[in-house]
């Protein structure tokens, strides 16, 4: 569609002697639109208004502050921040990986974890009505409130750090893969029945795919959770030196009021954040492209 | 013009050369079904199906068709009278793998291609790959789509689904085949052509016997060997209706005039 109209054909010879102004404002013009038919460019023009706005929010912000004349330890500008990411660049690199290792772990604990447990209790409705309810009053629980519980248990620094994180992450996926095994057309239940299939071949066969738009579901949320977690443990739990994650990072620079580097910490644990997102987006893709509506046409 | 039989399967034999009626597939004896809370689904059901039959249950909501299907599958127990489908209980018949099902929704698993599909029966019962392969190939080129063995099911229109349907239920060769609506959700002109191709796979199969619930009178009448006409509140056989004209039937049997007869005297028997 986009190769139709859009695409100029090069100005015939008789054209040429058109006055040199407007022989070239359409030349260029014609050459543009050529050019916007490449998809690579379409999707620059797609980006093109957002990064413009960004741009312009970037530059307002300097110049606001540089204008107003706010002192950096209250409001940095980004100028600033850049430069205390770049100075501290070392530190800053080590924080986030260390985020990175405890926000892993603790997300695949709890996809190990959440979808293992939730497939036990679709084995068995016994288990179900036994466990779900407290399951669900677990879920309840804040759990920055039993955080220094966990860190008298297991002492601070990474263990505890890595089960804050997998808490938080944990019933997310727990529950949505739950409902999703829970949710199994009746009809192909039994169909399965009348193939006389066995527990275990109806849900390796049947529930659990019939479950993944569930469970992607619940890892998205849980993959940015799972870096909230990690940072909160930090928070609580981190330990300082050279292994402090991201939390520990920012709260000795809150404290210290090294407000560019606080700034900078924030900015990565976002950035984190998107990138962990967009992994599980692709991952979600990759597994339901082919059957499932969601992921179909995006 | 149109035979009454009597509910007997010798009242039917000889009418025309196919099918030969062999022994009783399914054999219904003063079967009934109450619910729990008092529900009479079918009562005083006799019924007798002999191998190689093409039954067809017609009926309007609620006459106890789909409840019938259910008892013949094992999927509810009668509550009084006696049943007995390949001369044992259904669920043992259901063992043995000799029946197959196909209902009006298609049933098709969307994460798995057509192949994958339709050799599920024989995956869960452990069957060896190169089996599965063979029987695939066989059953989707008796439905016409062996060139689609690797599509999805969401590639496919409404009819291929169904024939998909179809071919999974044939691929342990059964030797009773039900099927609930299954032609309900399509629109007309596939619903013919699902219904002759239908017919020629029955009589490929010769031994198969099919027991098809429908509420399209016409539907019944094409595909029958004799017409089972059941009427609601509560559920029960009004008639049992022959179908004389023999087999292969062609399109052409839709215009002749003893279809409007056969078509009329089930529409009547529908109205007792």
């Amino acid at each position: 569609m986009a190769m139709d109209k859009s695409y100029v054909s090069p100005l015939p010879a008789s054209e040429n002697k058109l006055p040199a102004s407007e022989n070239d404002r359409r030349g260029q013009s014609a050459a543009r639109r050529q050019l916007s038919d490449h998809p690579l460019m379409k999707r620059l023009a797609d980006a093109g208004p957002p990064i413009a706005v960004f741009v312009l929010f970037v530059l307002g912000w300097e110049f606001i502050v540089q204008l107003a004349g706010i002192p950096a330890y209250i409001l940095p500008k980004p100028s600033d921040i850049y430069a205390a990411a770049r100075d501290q660049w070392s530190n800053l690199v080590t924080s986030v990986t260390t985020t990175v290792l405890e926000a892993v772990i603790g997300f695949v604990i709890s996809i190990v974890l959440g979808v293992g447990l939730a497939i036990l209790l679709a084995l068995s409705k016994i288990v179900e009505r036994s466990i779900y309810p407290y399951a669900i009053i677990m879920q309840t629980i804040p759990i920055v409130a039993i955080a220094p519980i966990i860190v008298i248990w297991f002492g601070a620094g990474l263990n505890a750090i890595i089960i804050i994180a997998f808490l938080i992450s944990f019933f997310p996926i727990f529950s949505n893969t739950l409902i999703g095994l829970n949710s199994t057309e009746q009809n192909m239940k039994n169909l399965f029945y009348l193939y006389h299939a066995t527990k275990l071949q109806t849900i390796a066969r049947l529930r659990i795919p019939a479950a993944l738009p569930y469970i992607v579901a619940g890892l998205k949320i849980s993959c940015t959770l799972s870096i909230i977690g990690a940072i909160v443990g930090e928070y609580i739990a981190g330990i300082g030196g050279g292994k402090g994650g991201l939390g520990y990072a920012i709260t000795v620079a809150a404290t210290r009021l090294q407000t560019p580097y606080l700034f900078a910490c924030g900015l990565s644990a976002s950035l984190l954040g998107i990138f962990f997102f967009l992994i599980v987006n692709a991952l979600s893709r990759m597994l339901l492209r082919s059957w499932h509506e969601s992921e179909m046409n995006s | 013009m149109v035979l009454k039989t009597s509910e007997t399967v010798e009242g039917y034999a000889g009418v025309h050369e196919h099918p030969v009626i062999g022994r009783e597939l399914v054999a219904m004896e003063n079967v009934g079904k109450v619910y729990p809370n008092g529900t009479i689904a079918v009562q005083n059901v006799n019924l007798k199906a002999g191998e190689g039959e093409f039954l067809c249950f017609v009926g309007p909501s609620g006459c106890g068709k789909s409840t019938i299907f259910n008892m013949i599958a094992g999927l509810t127990s009668p509550t009084s009278g006696t049943l007995s489908v390949l001369r044992t209980t259904p669920k043992e018949a259901r063992k043995h793998n000799e029946i197959a099902f196909v209902f009006q929704e298609h049933t098709l698993l969307p994460w798995c291609n057509l192949m994958e599909n339709v050799t599920l029966p024989l995956k869960l019962r452990g069957m060896p790959k190169k089996t599965m392969k063979e029987e695939g190939e066989r059953v989707l080129e008796l439905v016409g789509l062996k060139d689609y063995i690797k599509a999805l099911p969401r590639q496919l229109s409404g009819g291929m689904k169904m024939r998909v349907s179809i071919a999974r239920a044939l691929i342990s060769r059964p030797k009773l085949l039900l099927m609930d609506e299954p032609f309900g959700a399509l629109d007309e002109i596939t619903r013919q052509t699902l219904q002759h191709e239908l017919l020629n796979i029955w009589q490929k199969e010769k031994r198969m016997t099919v027991l098809f619930i429908t509420h399209n009178v016409f539907e019944a009448v094409f595909l029958s060997t004799r017409v089972v006409v059941m009427t609601p509140r509560p559920g029960k056989v009004s008639n049992i209706i022959g179908i004389p004209f023999p087999f292969p039937r062609s399109e052409q049997f839709r215009t002749l005039p003893q279809f409007g007869e056969y078509v009329r005297s089930v529409s009547e028997s529908l109205k007792h």
